[in-house]
């Protein structure tokens, strides 16, 4: 393998200037310019420290804990930088501006590392500071300890921190990051090439990127363009409010994935509604086997909270409503006027009343068909009160359009062959619900598979083919063949789209994207009001749920962390609140650890040596030691690193010591042996040392004391 | 179920040939400058947002540049390795390469690298590796597994190339660190040229085919009492010719059954009338066998290299003037070699050590059979072990009731249990578990 150095050094003042240019791009400039200054400013001072891998090690960790912190701060909070309850609307204008903010901030983020890089002895960090792979290597492996050297890098960061901005139409960013990059690579120029060669290619290059960023303009709208319908195609079917394209006369399997959509928990020891509706239709579309709700995208009317309840939400007012749910469902459509998430809410049929809906919801509104559009959070936990009777639909319209009767005049002949079929011209209206119901249960089945049998003919319908040939297919056959046969029997109904609720969960139900379902919605002129009418063989049920995979509970176990995340991501739960604070102290004790571990570290080692080991040493206990500091006091104390022989000798070079000359040097001489001597001295060389130096301390205290000699203590 | 290791194969390949090529191409600034470049693509994608896509722009520009610049070298060169005749692993190669200008021009500028073999395995090897890998370490324990490559023979440094002279050369230093032992071959020279900005280099090859012998890496050993005392040599004489106790007449007595007929005194039996023969004094010196266990079916095995290196340090301790060491082991056969007192030097026995290779085909009765051949007339046996099972206890016990003294070293892998002593629980003494990691520390408590 080829091997690379992996120590680089900036040339001096580049990171000043990447600073202060991403400061000025970042609007934090202030900041950039006191970073650059305090990284500069170790080329002129001295002072450095000496840290180890390990310091390295809780730095990183300490910025890697910050970058995290930062991400929560960011993603939990509006862009000005407050914490408060009501903050979602705002967090979640653009998730991309959480982003931002966060790439903006990174430098500041990882600028404590690198600043540790810069004032440390050795201007690198050990690589196994911050790679697990390279720290277990050097564990396991003994291999030695590699440096890389991060402000090339840190270069780079501050130079793409820098464009993390709205791009304005000007080229300040491009002509900014072109000098500071040639300036980066100044030094690094070959030497075989003058500078005018270099300034030439150089050139070359940028011309050449800045005629090749309006090129990527076109390209990016391209992608945009084609990746808009890519993501499109990986995204969960959305109800469409104005009109539901059906998969009538397609050929092939309808596959729906296992996701968990929604989540219910029944309120009050009632029963699950049956169904959950997220909207209904009017007019069908032969040709394009398309409903429409029959008003436009924006027929909507607001809903208004309860008076001094902002978590109420009354849909009909003065309904009596018997049961209630809990619902938790997601919005994953997107409003434009308000920059929140917007979706379907889906809600039993004669719903009444919204309770302990999340204060952060933008608007409710509601149209002539009962859909009912949510703006606020991603996640919407709410309770739906409702009860049979009224509904929010409007009645059925008895304008010159009677569109909630309308029958396309090329499906006639074949409902008209099955109302004749049928034979219930004359009975009641609860009577032909019946036997409809029956003659759907009796000859007819459920299907997922879409065969070439189900393909109309040129002179006939899918749903004509469905009623008349295969008598075979999924929920939409039935539920427009319903409503188109109750409306040739002079009932008025509707095409309804949403789930059926039918597995239970540990605490409630869960209804799946599987569970989606199309049925009918019937006019009951005595009660005057729509009700849910099903055709859909009940077999429909077993049959989806023998679709489910082995490896089901890794989704279901999948679905419930999104879940999870979801309710911290919207404040659905009161975690979030907390948090935040709870990392101030974990960032404090680690600031702490790493500012005062490694003097405690320093003083647990001079603990030890005081009480532990050092004792050990033969020869600490010498009398000698205060002979030393006897003469030391007299003025010649002995000098960092000199050996005492030779200290000796200076000191007794003093007259008035001339008669202890010999008792000291044979001292000196025992204490060595004490000391040092592998064997060690005698029992009786032992108390000679401790009696002779005693003698030698009392002499000297006859002494007198000379001039300028410090007092002993 | 092999081929399902295949994509894991070809990705290992892919990546470490996308990853040699980048290290080699790029320059240190080139790296930043690729790495920038994939970097700001990325966060660059969304040029409402951001204006990150202009770094791209710049950088993706420089790239073309420096990579169209590259196809503008056309110098010639030729060059030539000094190069020493061995090298030992983990020890750094130094020799020095001469460079040759074969143009009319200035060379100024350029690197030089060192080609080696593509150290990538085969499939059939590359699996081998993989599946003992698996089978030492459990799933999902990321942290037991140790980043090596056992593939790759050595890591070569770039060296400066002083300029070259029109026709002119010029000599630079090169240094290669030998990871393995065995023969480490050269395939080429490459110089390489820089492009201006200094981030991306083209090449310019020499075909230089060499190769040197690595011997295996050493650990230092303190002075050992080594197991034994001295041993009567049958051939002692014709050992000891060089250097030793030279032939020295005894007495004459009569023939025993089996006395060498070269020995019989032809005047005294004619004056006696019976065979008489002349006694010498007999040769006794310390002669040692160092037994090397090749027995694993793991081909690249790490416990084998520092088994190799094990007995290498005693190759390399042990060999005195005075005494002889015979190196055992299997390898397509039986192998026995000699060295001390003037038949062979160290340097022979590690040129040997750096050849072996594991066993996998033969069972370890062969080198038990050929300790025991030769155990009559050692002093005492080292055994340097790879693991300390049921058939390896039965070699030392053996050994034990011929009463030979022993010193038994294990080599096993970091952070497994330690083997226990097993029959050997008597004698802890002469019982040492060498864990791959903590060798010199182990090595430097022998007494």
């Amino acid at each position: 393998m080829f091997e690379i150095s992996p120590v680089m050094k900036t040339p001096p003042l580049l990171l000043l200037a990447t600073l202060l240019f991403w400061g000025w791009q970042s609007g934090f400039l202030i900041f950039g310019a006191i970073m650059g200054v305090i990284l500069e400013s170790a080329r002129l001072i001295r002072l450095r420290w000496d840290l180890t891998a390990d310091d390295f090690r809780r730095i990183w960790n300490f910025c890697v804990l910050l970058a995290l912190a930062l991400i929560i701060y960011t993603f939990s909070t509006n862009g000005a930088g407050g914490f408060t309850n009501s903050s979602v609307a705002e967090a979640t204008r653009n998730l991309g501006a959480s982003a931002t903010i966060f790439l903006r901030w990174l430098p500041m983020t990882l600028f404590l590392f690198i600043a540790a890089q810069t004032f440390n002895e050795r201007e690198s960090i050990p690589l196994a500071a911050i790679s697990f792979f390279a720290r277990r290597a050097q564990q396991l492996n003994a291999t030695p300890e590699r440096h890389v050297d991060i402000s090339y890098p840190y270069f780079m960061l501050c130079l793409f921190s820098a464009g993390v901005h709205v791009n304005e139409g000007t080229h300040s960013y491009f002509w900014g990051q072109a000098a500071l990059i040639a300036w980066a690579l100044w030094p690094l120029r070959s030497r075989r090439f003058g500078p005018m060669a270099w300034v030439g290619v150089l050139a070359a290059g940028i011309l050449l990127g800045l005629s090749g960023q309006h090129g990527l303009g076109e390209l990016q709208r391209l992608i945009n363009g084609y990746n808009a319908q890519w993501m499109a195609s990986m995204m969960r079917h959305r109800t469409d409010v104005s009109q539901s394209m059906t998969a009538l006369g397609q050929i092939g399997k309808i596959k729906l994935s296992p996701q968990i959509v929604i989540r219910l928990e029944t309120k009050n020891g009632s029963a699950p509604p049956g169904y959950l509706r997220e909207a209904s239709y009017r007019n069908y579309h032969p040709q394009k086997q398309t409903w429409y709700s029959g008003g436009s995208r924006n027929d909507f009317a607001d809903i208004s909270h309860a008076a001094g309840n902002e978590a109420s939400w009354i849909l009909l007012p003065g309904k009596t409503n018997t049961s209630a749910v809990n619902i938790a469902c997601y919005l994953e459509g997107w409003s434009q006027d308000l920059s929140v998430p917007e979706g379907l809410l889906s809600l039993p049929t004669g719903s009444g009343r919204l309770e302990n809906v999340p204060l952060d919801v933008a608007s409710i509104k509601t149209n002539s068909t009962g859909a009912m559009l949510a703006s606020g959070p991603g996640l919407m936990i709410f309770d739906a009160l409702y009860g049979p009777g009224a509904t929010i639909d409007s009645p059925p319209d008895n304008s010159t359009n009677h569109l909630d009767m309308i029958v396309p005049t090329n499906e006639a002949p074949a409902l008209e062959k099955i109302i004749s079929e049928l034979n219930i011209s004359g009975a009641s209206e609860e009577q032909k619900l019946m036997a409809m119901q029956q003659f759907f249960a009796e000859k007819f089945s459920y299907s997922l598979w879409l065969g070439p049998d189900k393909v109309a003919r040129t002179n006939e319908t899918a749903l004509s083919r469905f009623l008349l040939q295969s008598r075979s297919g999924h929920c939409e056959y039935f539920a427009t063949a319903t409503v188109l046969l109750l409306r040739e029997l002079g009932i008025p109904a509707r095409y309804a789209v949403g789930y059926a609720v039918h597995e239970p969960s540990s605490h409630g139900y869960v209804v799946r994207e599987r569970d989606a379902h199309a049925w009918c919605l019937v006019w009951n002129e005595q009660a005057q009001a729509w009700e849910d009418f099903d055709t859909t063989p009940a077999s429909w049920v077993a049959t989806e749920n023998s679709r489910a995979s082995a490896t089901q509970w890794l989704s279901d176990g999948w679905s419930w962390i999104k879940f999870q995340i979801a309710k911290f991501r919207w404040g659905q739960t009161s975690l979030r609140k907390y948090l935040l604070w709870a990392l101030v102290p974990v960032l404090t004790f680690l600031l702490y650890r790493i500012i005062f571990r490694r003097k405690r570290k320093r003083r647990t080692k001079l603990k030890t040596s005081s009480s532990g080991e050092v004792t050990a040493w033969p020869g600490l206990d010498s009398e000698f030691f205060a002979l030393e500091r006897r003469l030391a006091a007299r003025g010649m104390p002995r000098l960092p690193s000199e050996p005492m022989v030779g200290w000796l000798k200076r000191a007794l070079s003093d007259p008035a010591l001339a008669d202890l000359r010999n008792p000291l040097k044979e001292l000196l001489r025992l204490h060595y042996a004490y000391r040092f001597d592998p064997h060690g001295i005698s029992v009786e060389q032992r108390k000679a040392l401790a009696l002779k130096t005693r003698i030698c301390l009392d002499a000297m205290s006859q002494l007198a004391r000379p001039s300028g000699a410090a007092t002993l203590k | 179920m092999n081929f399902i290791y295949k994509p894991f194969y070809w990705s290992y390949r892919y990546a470490s040939g996308l990853w040699y090529w980048l290290r080699r191409r790029f320059t240190l600034a080139g790296l930043c400058v690729a790495g920038g470049f994939v970097v700001a693509g990325a966060v660059g994608s969304d040029i409402e947002n951001t204006v990150t896509y202009q770094s791209f722009s710049l950088l993706f520009a420089l790239l073309l540049l420096a990579l169209v610049s590259s196809l503008f070298f056309r110098a010639r060169f030729s060059a030539t390795r000094s190069l020493p005749r061995l090298g030992t692993a983990g020890q750094p190669l130094r020799y020095r390469v001469t460079v040759k200008n074969l143009t009319a021009k200035i060379q100024d500028g350029l690197t030089l690298i060192e080609e080696l073999p593509d150290p990538r395995p085969a499939f059939e090897e590359w699996l081998a590796f993989q599946k003992a890998e698996g089978q030492r370490i459990r799933p999902f324990r990321v942290a037991q597994r140790r980043h090596r490559n056992p593939f790759r023979q050595a890591n070569v440094k770039a060296a400066e190339v002083p300029t070259l002279a029109a026709n002119g050369e010029a000599e630079s230093q090169m240094e290669v660190l030998p990871l393995r032992r065995g023969i480490l071959n050269f395939t080429g020279i490459t110089l390489a040229r820089p492009d201006p900005l200094g981030i991306f280099r083209s090449f310019s090859k020499v075909v230089a085919p060499q190769s040197v012998l690595i011997l295996p890496k050493r650990y230092p050993l303190p002075p050992i009492a080594l197991p034994g005392a001295l041993r009567y040599q049958e051939g002692g004489v014709a050992l000891a010719a060089n250097i030793g106790r030279s032939e020295e007449f005894v007495a004459l007595r009569e023939y025993r059954h089996g006395d060498p007929l070269r020995h019989i005194h032809w005047r005294s039996w004619a004056k006696v009338g019976k065979p008489i023969v002349k006694e010498f004094e007999d040769e006794f010196f310390v002669r040692h066998a160092l037994v090397l266990d090749t027995f694993d079916e793991e081909p690249n095995s790490e416990v084998l290299e520092e088994a190799v290196s094990v007995a290498a340090s005693f190759a390399c301790t042990v060999l005195t003037q005075e005494s002889l060491l015979d190196l055992l082991f299997v390898g397509n056969q039986s192998y026995c070699f000699t060295a001390g007192r003037g038949l062979a030097h160290a340097d022979q026995m590690l040129e040997i050590l750096a050849s072996v290779k594991n066993c996998a085909d033969k069972k370890f009765e062969m080198l038990e059979q050929l300790v025991l051949n030769h155990v009559a007339a050692v002093s005492g046996c080292i055994c340097v072990l790879q693991r300390w099972d049921g058939e390896r206890q039965n070699l030392i016990k053996k050994l034990r009731t011929l009463d030979i003294p022993l010193m038994v070293l294990v080599v096993v892998r970091p952070g497994g249990k330690k083997p226990d002593a097993g029959i050997l629980r008597d004698e802890p003494e002469i019982f040492h578990v060498l864990e791959i990691g903590k060798i010199e520390e182990e090595l430097a408590k022998l007494k």
